[in-house]
């Protein structure tokens, strides 16, 4: 089993923004309901991460800001990156659902939201990775090629 | 604020139920799995199933294996090697199964099982390792 490296802090930092975000929206939006967009925008930065890392917002954040300045330390991982975009992709799709809900049905989007918070929450605090589940059982039945890389990852 | 109070009341069924149905699938898992067959050895062993995409392996489970001492440890990638991964019913990585000297499963934990967890269960092993007709 060939792996190359990934940037724990990197993932950190993504998974703490996924949290932050999704919490000031779902407070936020109790007072100030057009705090309700940034679930959408939400969505659009994880998508837009998962196809293209050097749009990845907190991963940049982490790799510009964070990193440079010593305030992030970094955590090399021998690991693949494939299992962590796929489920920043997957939490990507559940937040464009939360927010094709928003409008009609503002609790079912909330709470779709919410629940990537948890999950985000989960892999943060624990370690517990619900998508890099997602992907082994994927991967299992054939339906998503496991590629074996050895490439250095986890940087821009 | 109510659309709030519901959502989290709705997340919060949710995660619940997530977390019933994790319980009552790990125990079917288990219950299918104890007692299934593997290659005999001299001493109690380990498998070990992992798979590339396996963080927690990484991070918490191989350093767990390393402080077990002296222990046989087959690491298995559950993907290349689906037949011997359904066998054992691993559904989720890590997974570590602690087998008898003469092949059979004894313990089986799936997801990160500590260093003492196993310790214990490669002791208990140890102990059901013992003939029952202890010679005269």
């Amino acid at each position: 089993m060939s792996t190359g490296f990934v940037d724990h802090s990197a993932l950190k930092v993504n998974q703490t923004g996924i949290v932050a975000t999704v919490l000031v929206a779902f407070v936020g939006s109790a007072l100030y309901r057009p705090l309700l967009v940034l679930i959408p925008l939400l969505a659009v930065v994880l998508l837009l991460g998962t196809f293209a890392p050097q749009l990845a917002l907190f991963k940049q954040l982490y790799f510009k800001v964070l990193k440079p300045r010593g305030i992030v330390t970094p955590r090399p991982v021998p690991d693949k990156p494939e299992p962590h975009n796929f489920a920043q992709g997957l939490g990507g799709v559940f937040l464009a659902v939360a927010s094709a809900f928003l409008p009609p049905l503002a609790v079912v989007g909330l709470a779709i939201a919410l629940l990537v918070a948890v999950l985000a929450f989960v892999n943060l605090a624990f370690g517990y990775c619900l998508g890099c589940q997602i992907y082994y059982q994927l991967g299992k039945r054939g339906l998503i090629r496991a590629t074996r890389s050895s490439e250095t990852t986890g940087t821009p | 604020m109510n659309a709030q109070l519901w959502a989290l009341a709705a997340a919060g069924i949710v995660v619940l139920a997530a977390a019933c149905l994790e319980v009552v699938r790990s125990r079917r898992a288990r219950a299918h799995t104890l007692g299934v067959v593997a290659g005999p050895a001299s001493d109690p062993y380990i498998l070990y199933f992992t798979g590339d995409g396996c963080t927690v392996c990484r991070t918490h489970q191989e350093p767990a294996l390393a402080k077990l001492g002296p222990v046989r440890i087959d690491k298995v990638d559950a993907i290349a090697e689906r037949t011997l991964a359904d066998r054992f019913h691993v559904y989720t990585l890590p997974t570590t199964v602690v087998m008898s000297p003469e092949g059979r499963a004894l313990h089986v934990n799936y997801g990160y099982a500590t260093a003492p967890k196993l310790e214990r269960q490669l002791a208990e092993a140890r102990g059901a390792g013992i003939p029952a007709t202890a010679p005269a």
